[in-house]
């Protein structure tokens, strides 16, 4: 394994970590974190206060639809608001770990407003105990009806839930039984909503009739739960559903399926997850120290992510990089960049609608297993989606981001012009850092200095310059190295 | 309870109005209402991101009978996009808001095309964002120029009469007021959104009071959407953030609120007898179920009778009051006991 000597406070480290802890910095940012320490900042990340993001009410008297919150599109942009806007960007990036994880979906559930409240227990819950993650999550009642554990009865079980919450949500398949299934299910029956009936029909029927959709509201109907006895991996009595909990979060496997997740979200990424059962972690140290962490923490997800961040695995070289964006990284991080939104905007749709065609449609997961991530994101529909996307946003140089930019390169021109390697190195810089082959860079460097010289007089009418970096932005974004993480 | 606060006011509910419908009969997210002179209840559905192009304003009376609706989206003679606010002048022209467009489109009863006037800016006369419309008893129109935070006067034709007003949390300031209205003697009403009250002004502009304060207990408000006022002299304002509605008398003491009961509408229980499934389902419906959240969004999102983002409220001539639902798709109506 690769050691960080000697790179401890360089500002890509602190570029690296805001990557995967957020979804990449602006140098403003980058050099007050590093102004902070490299642990102060992890700290900063994982508090739990109430993060400054766009005002709700502001976002519902412009934007109606985004307070019934009734179609996908309205949504999926309510959440881009908060991705975009939040100065607490890990909580953002653990519900969208969550999200990917847990994946539920709209098409389905036909509302949207449950979905967001879903998220926003991942933001309560996300980074705490995964035992009071786990309970949260089987009384969400998006699950429920996602995986029809209002359909799940006393002497009269739907396995849905049992099934999916060991093997896709806590262990992996392979370290349970068919039987263990059976019992889980039956300790989860009466974990339901209310008015299960109306509100299935209305699902059903996909019908917003007569007045708009009636958030889903979680209830537990004790008539309806089976408080038999039962046997679940091993042990023994009159198990409901926090006892199954509480045995899955004592599991080994539970551990390294978790931190297995970790890794291939935060660290590189991995072989996708219907390959786990046969194929041996990338890094079985960093597992073992995550697992580690799971266990001496009382399972506490905050801990394994100070773990993860502070230790050189996470901080290698060989780690930097070695993870293909996500769609929504792509888009949140690009707006980020170049100046979010002040104020509600028709942009947000476009955002969200962004990262449907990039291949991550927000609240509309392919299947309950979620996106696979890694080289999936990538196809030739997917690349030009990406491409083009962060080339608009950070082509334009109206935005206050990418004047920012524009300024911080033109301070750091001598005598008033760049060469063509200087811009290049420049943009570079202000994009990452961002460290690319050899002949990537000449490439750029042939593309800027047949763009002609880049000059900037003292009247400040300097937008043919700025054009041409922004063209030189624009093109960097298109490289390799700018669509990893 | 003292003698001042002891109500003097009693609500009784007595229909609900509307139905959730993209296009045709029912509303769209719709987010002011006006009533004619002859009782007819004029509505505009604002629509949102995907269905932007319904956009409209539907005609109906208080025995649910519908009698169509006119609009579209865009910025033609007779068009609208993101319109905020009705009202009929003391001829029954309807006047209309458009946030977007920056003007005030002129129709008459038919929603025929009559005419427009206004221009976007912050001098004298121009506006940014028209929010809120409402008409004097010598049909002057004062339109809340919500983003210039301010109030201005026009002529029925558009013709600058006066304003007042500016940024701010002090008397006769704003942020981003929105609804407003006016009382018998012409004395002016303004939802002072952002700030959380009311405000009362002379016709021309002076102070006169403030009703209300931050915050969720009785006779608080928050982010109220907009305000009337009944010959009586009571204040009854659409207290959105709070999901409710809350009344002062005219001295600005709080008298109640209301916080919605709902029932399915002539629309609604159509719907249901040609639905059979929903319509059996809904037999075994409880409309208030215990709740584990207490935001008032979310409250109202899980119960259906409630007030969901109440966004505008109106008196007709015989004193009924009108409740208007954003996220619900209807209107409530009260009388008095």
């Amino acid at each position: 394994m690769a050691t960080t000597a000697g790179v401890g406070t360089d500002l890509a480290l602190f570029a690296h970590l805001l990557r995967r802890a957020g979804f990449g910095a602006t140098r403003d940012e980058l050099e007050r974190y590093q102004s902070m320490g490299y642990e102060a900042t992890v700290e900063e990340l994982l508090l739990n206060d109430e993060p400054q993001v766009m005002p709700d009410d502001l976002i519902r008297r412009y934007q109606v639809d985004q307070s019934d919150l009734r179609e996908q599109p309205s949504s999926s942009a309510y959440w881009v608001y908060r991705m975009v806007t939040t100065n607490r960007p890990l909580r953002e990036k653990i519900a969208l770990f969550w999200h990917r994880i847990f994946a539920t979906g709209q098409s389905k559930l036909i509302q949207g407003i449950v979905l967001i409240n879903q998220i926003e227990m991942f933001r309560k819950y996300g980074m705490g105990s995964f035992r009071d993650l786990l309970v949260e999550l089987s009384r969400d009642p998006a699950m429920i009806l996602w995986l029809d554990n209002q359909d799940n009865h006393n002497g009269a079980i739907n396995e849905n839930y049992g099934r999916e919450l060991l093997e896709l949500f806590s262990m992996g398949v392979g370290n349970y039984s068919e039987e263990d299934v059976k019992v889980c299910s039956r300790a989860f029956t009466g974990w339901t909503i209310a008015n299960p009936k109306y509100m299935s029909i209305k699902m059903r029927n996909n019908t917003a009739r007569p007045y708009g959709y009636i958030a889903l509201q979680y209830d537990y109907d004790e008539d309806d739960h089976d408080a038999g006895e039962k046997t679940f991996l091993g042990e023994t009595g009159n198990l409901n559903g926090e006892d199954v909990i509480d045995i899955i979060c004592r599991h080994p496997a539970t551990a390294g399926f978790i931190a297995r997740h970790f890794y291939h979200h935060f660290v590189a990424d991995e072989a996708p997850v219907p390959q786990w059962p046969y194929t041996p972690p990338k890094d079985p140290e960093a597992i073992r120290i995550l697992v580690d962490a799971y266990f001496e923490s009382d399972y506490s997800i905050g801990a394994m992510l100070r773990t993860m961040f502070n230790s050189d695995f996470f901080k290698s070289t060989q780690a930097r990089f070695a993870r293909v964006k996500s769609p929504a990284e792509v888009v949140i991080g690009a707006l980020r960049l170049a100046g979010g939104f002040d104020e509600p905007t028709m942009e947000v749709y476009e955002a969200a609608a962004a990262c449907t065609y990039m291949g991550q449609s927000l609240f509309i997961p392919p299947s309950v297993e979620g996106w696979q991530g890694g080289d999936e994101w990538i196809n030739t529909g997917s690349l030009v989606q990406r491409v083009n996307y962060a080339g608009k946003v950070l082509g334009d140089t109206s935005r206050s981001g990418v004047r920012s930019i524009l300024n911080r390169i033109k301070v750091a021109a001598e005598g008033g012009s760049l060469s063509s390697e200087q811009l290049v190195d420049g943009c570079l810089d202000q994009l990452g850092p961002l460290p690319v082959p050899e002949t990537t860079r000449d490439a750029l460097i042939d593309f800027a200095r047949k763009q002609g010289e880049v000059i900037f007089t003292d009247n400040g009418s300097d937008s043919e310059s700025e054009n041409k970096i922004a063209a030189v932005l624009q093109l960097i974004v298109a490289t390799r190295e700018h669509q990893m993480a | 309870m003292t003698a001042a606060t002891r109500p003097k006011l009693s609500l009784k509910y007595r229909d609900t109005i509307g139905f959730a419908a993209q296009g045709g009969r029912g509303y769209q997210l719709p987010v002011d209402l006006a009533v004619r002179s002859d009782g007819r209840i004029y509505v505009i559905s604002r629509c949102g991101y995907v269905e932007s192009s319904r956009v409209r304003v539907g005609i109906v009376d208080l025995n649910h009978n519908y009698y169509g609706h006119f609009g579209g989206k865009g910025s033609g003679d007779g068009q609208m996009d993101r319109p905020t606010a009705i009202a009929f002048d003391s001829a029954d022209r309807l006047y209309l808001a458009d946030e977007r467009n920056h003007r005030i489109t002129i129709f008459d009863g038919d929603g025929e095309f009559l005419g427009k006037w206004g221009e976007q800016g912050d001098g004298p006369g121009q506006v940014n964002g028209p929010s809120g419309l409402a008409f004097d008893s010598h049909d002057d129109v004062y339109v809340v120029d919500h983003k210039n935070n301010r109030v201005q006067k026009f002529t029925a034709s558009g013709g600058y009469l006066s304003g007042w007003g500016e940024a701010g949390n002090g008397s006769g300031q704003f942020n981003l007021p929105w609804g407003i209205s006016l009382d018998s003697t012409d004395h002016v009403y303004v939802a002072d959104w952002r700030n959380d009250r009311i405000q009362k002004f002379t016709p021309d502009g002076e102070f006169v009071s403030s009703f209300g304060s931050s915050g969720h207990g009785d006779g608080e408000l928050h982010r109220p959407a907009d305000v009337t006022v009944d010959a009586e002299g009571f204040v009854y304002v659409a207290d959105w953030g709070n999901q409710r509605v809350v009344v002062f008398d005219a001295r600005g003491v709080y008298q109640l609120q209301l916080r919605g009961e709902a029932t399915l509408s002539k629309w609604a229980e159509e719907y249901m007898a040609a639905n059979a499934d929903e319509f059996e389902a809904r037999k075994s419906f409880d409309p208030y179920p215990e709740l584990d959240v207490d935001d008032p969004h979310e409250v109202s999102a899980r119960t259906e009778p409630y007030f969901w983002d109440p966004v505008s409220i109106e008196i007709d001539p015989e004193g009924r009051l009108y409740v208007l639902e954003t996220n619900r798709h209807r209107f409530q109506v009260y009388e008095k006991e």
